[in-house]
């Protein structure tokens, strides 16, 4: 497969880095190496710094990103903040949780309610999933993406009592219909405030007069069905929280939540509709993530140090064993290529492409979010991705870019083209491709090196200059970059 | 409603000018300045969102709602925009634009007919990188806010360089992207020095006269202040845009009361509402201030309707009225202010 022996402590690392963030430049993965595993891992878990780019900052420039209310506005924000945190796992968390418990602008409307979930995903997504759970069970733009506001005493809307149970906890096959009824009588009452007129403004998707009105919320308990319930063989007068203690004691939570974990952050599992018909990749790591759960308290941060540190994480098998979602692709590619210190426009153009690609932000096709995996992959979208790390990556206005450029000058100019692009690999972030894949591409180098030889000056300092960005630019188009 | 807190200022809220209309027409979209003409009419420039791009323009109206029309638009010729930011009025009744992404001022006359464009990148005397706000002096010049090159130039109206001062940095007379701008009645000039989070007052000639402010949510501490004003009397208006309020101060800096907005539904909202039953009569329970369970200014903001949302500019007409432009919420609310 590789030139170099697997799995050594760098490679290691730029595992770690791609699959706990959106992978690291060259500085990063040497850096954290030296650090050592473990302590990188904690590093990862409790970073000592969550900056990003400033909000105040961007909302100067960019006046929408500030009522945040259309796509381009708000997954542009989010990009910024993926593209230059000091704390990407927080931001991987994040786009995990937003994937598990989708909601889309398609029918809130507003972008700005989503956003609020995504702090709030922050805040807690790495804490207890209890708190998670229940915070997304008072999250304004949850209640409303699943009609829980048309959820009343005498009159149940099951929407969000089926999904906390079917997509958010423990999956299809480990509840019954009667469970659905009785969870959802617990959640009457569950509400925002203003409902009426923020629910009509959504419906007629209109911004006037004053623009959109941040979403918040209430507990009517005049709305809430007080009566006994019987769920999941418990019987009481539960309410939200009640139900939210017993979904989270549940051993098929943990399992469900795991095997979610192990997709986003191991290795692409089947859609999660073949879940209850098929047996997960590796059901041994899925037991030892749900141990984890369960010794930690229901703790996420907990569930990950587990997996990161475990032997089925490290693996052979498991390395470069998933497709990177669009996302993954964009933001990793900016964060190479750098130029994110100050606002630009550049910012809606990466978020467009992540729609392009099949992952607009924001966005997500149905209740179910994004399947991922082979998903990603078709003919359109791999031109896109294709396209976009070619673009950033061959931009040498971009300083990262250009960093990585004056770095290889000295050994393109020496003629070695094999060693050229085991350094442009390198700085990639120790991307590993295939012997066929990287002879190809120095069989490549060597003839345009050879050809620089011939030239003198300022033509051939161009010349060799072009060599790098093809190199570069050949190397984000392989197959391999296309996994993390 | 007045508001009177151990202030020798009385504050008194009149009306709420504006309407989101982010495909032109009747309304604002994402607004970032404000000027009003000595004859009443109030120009309100719509930066609007990055895709919006129909929303980008001037818009022209009265405190009595009456709508004149509009002009100006987005792209690079002779009278558009890309990212404007401030606008000035002289005393021809010209009217002066600002884009910080081209670098340049555009010069419309009474008509709103275009008269020039003009402006150079860089950062040289003369040069502008990023004019952020727009005022003219006694004298008649134009000093523009060269915020990227943390800086105030002085111009001819026609685009000839006088003078400048100030550079990056912290110490009195050093700025820190600064951004909104005005000159006092004794010509005094003002400048919202937005990253070091205080005002700065100079003398006309540019001399540094004194400072205001710390970082801070109390009483006379701003939060990235994006513009000022200053009353006929000498009152001081500050719109402190990361706290969702203006501060307002007597001429000495003594805080006097903090405004965080009040308000009403203007005559365009209400037809519209009238136009819309289904709105209207879900409008009917609404609750415009409720309990909020966040302290984030600008949260509470995008909660409650009436109070200020980004309030990005303060202007102060000949009879004393502030105005205060709300970015977000796409309209201006009007108050009556007397010492």
């Amino acid at each position: 497969m590789v030139t170099k022996p697997a799995a050594t402590e760098t490679q290691l690392m730029s595992h770690l880095l791609r699959r706990a963030g959106f992978g690291g430049t060259r500085e990063e993965i040497d850096r954290f190496t030296d650090a050592g595993y473990e302590a990188t891992v904690d590093h990862l878990l409790s970073p000592p710094s969550v900056e990003s780019m400033p909000q105040d900052i961007i909302r100067r420039y960019h006046v929408d990103q500030s009522d945040l209310r259309i796509q381009p506005a708000t997954g542009s924000n989010w990009i910024y903040r993926m593209v230059t945190t000091d704390a990407p796992l927080l931001e991987k968390i994040t786009l995990f949780w937003h994937r598990v418990f989708a909601t889309g602008q398609t029918k809130l409307i507003q972008g700005k309610v989503i956003m609020t979930q995504l702090e709030m995903f922050r805040k807690l997504g790495l804490g207890n999933y209890r708190d998670l759970l229940l915070g997304l069970s008072k999250d304004p733009a949850m209640l409303m993406w699943l009609d829980n506001q048309d959820n009343h005493n005498g009159a149940i809307n099951e929407n969000y009592g089926r999904e906390i149970l079917e997509l958010f906890s423990m999956g299809v096959g480990n509840y019954t219909e009667e469970d659905i009824y009785e969870c959802s009588r617990a959640f009457t009452g569950w509400t925002i405030a203003n409902e009426p007129y923020n629910a009509q403004k959504m419906r007629n998707n209109t911004a006037r007069p004053y623009g959109y009105i941040g979403w918040q919320f209430k507990y009517d308990d005049s709305d809430h069905d007080h009566g006994d319930k019987t769920f999941l063989g418990e019987t009481g007068d539960f309410n939200g929280e009640e139900i939210v203690d017993i979904i989270c004691k549940q051993p098929a939570t943990a399992r469900f939540i795991a095997r979610h974990l192990y997709h986003h952050f191991v290795a692409d599992e089947l859609p999660v509709p073949q879940w209850p018909h098929l047996p997960p990749r590796d059901p041994e790591a899925i037991e030892i993530m749900a141990d984890a759960y369960f010794n930690s308290d229901y703790n996420i941060g907990e569930v990950l140090r587990t997996t990161f540190n475990s032997d089925f994480f490290k693996a052979e098998a498991t390395r470069n064993a998933r497709i990177k979602s669009p996302v993954e692709v964009v933001v990793g590619s900016l964060r190479l290529s750098g130029g994110y210190d100050w606002p630009t426009d550049d910012v809606y153009d990466a978020n467009a492409s992540c729609g392009f690609m099949g992952q607009g932000l924001l966005a997500p096709p149905s209740v179910e979010g994004w399947q991922g995996g082979e998903d990603w992959v078709s003919t359109g979208s791999m031109m896109q991705r294709v396209n976009y790390a070619s673009k950033v990556l061959g931009d040498t206005s971009r300083p990262g870019v250009r960093k990585i450029l004056d770095s290889l000058k000295p050994t393109a100019g020496e003629g070695d083209a094999a060693a050229l692009v085991d350094a442009s690999l390198d700085n990639l972030g120790y991307l590993e491709l295939g012997d066929e894949t990287r002879q190809e591409i120095v069989d490549f180098a060597a003839a345009q090196l050879a050809e620089a030889e011939n030239l003198s000056g300022a033509a051939r300092t161009a010349a060799i200059e072009q060599t790098i960005i093809s190199v570069l630019q050949l190397a984000v188009a392989t197959r391999e970059f296309q996994l993390a | 409603m007045t508001t009177k807190a151990r202030s020798s200022i009385d504050v008194k809220y009149l009306t709420t000018v504006g309407f989101t209309a982010d495909f032109g027409g009747r309304g604002f979209h994402l607004p970032t300045d404000i000027a009003v003409r000595s004859d009443g009419h109030v120009f309100v420039m719509s930066r609007s969102s990055h895709t919006a791009t129909p929303g980008l323009r001037i818009g022209e109206c009265d405190l009595e709602h009456s709508f004149h029309g509009e002009f100006g638009s987005h792209g690079t010729g002779e009278g558009q925009f890309i990212k404007p930011t401030a606008l000035a009025i002289d005393g021809r009744h010209h009217l002066y634009a600002a884009d910080d992404k081209l670098n340049r001022i555009t010069e419309f006359d009474a008509r709103n007919n275009l008269v020039r464009t003009w402006g150079e990148t860089g950062d040289k005397p003369g040069q502008i990188n990023g004019p952020s706000g727009l005022a003219f002096d006694r004298q008649g010049s134009l000093l523009v806010v060269d915020h990227l090159n943390h800086r105030v130039q002085k111009f001819t109206p026609d685009g000839r360089y006088i003078s400048q001062f100030g550079s990056q940095g912290q110490r009195r007379g050093q700025f820190n992207y600064p951004w909104g701008i005005c000159v006092g009645p004794d010509g005094r000039i003002y400048v919202a020095d937005w990253r070091n989070d205080r005002v700065q007052c100079f003398a006309p000639d540019g001399e540094f006269v004194c400072m205001y402010g710390k970082p801070g949510n109390g009483e006379g501490e701003f939060n990235r202040p994006s513009d000022v004003a200053v009353g006929p009397d000498g009152s001081i208006f500050v719109a402190d845009w990361m706290n969702q309020r203006v501060q307002v101060f007597d001429s000495d800096w003594r805080f006097q009361t903090s405004l965080r907005g009040q308000a009403t539904l203007s005559p365009w909202a209400t037809e519209y509402l009238a136009a819309n039953a289904d709105e209207q009569r879900a409008r009917e329970s609404f609750q415009p201030v409720i309990e909020v369970d966040t302290d984030d200014p600008h949260e509470v903001s995008a909660r409650i309707e009436s109070y200020f949302w980004d309030p990005v500019a303060v202007e102060v007409d000949e009879e004393g009225r502030l105005y205060v432009l709300e970015t977000n919420r796409h309209r201006f609310q009007v108050y009556e202010t007397r010492s």
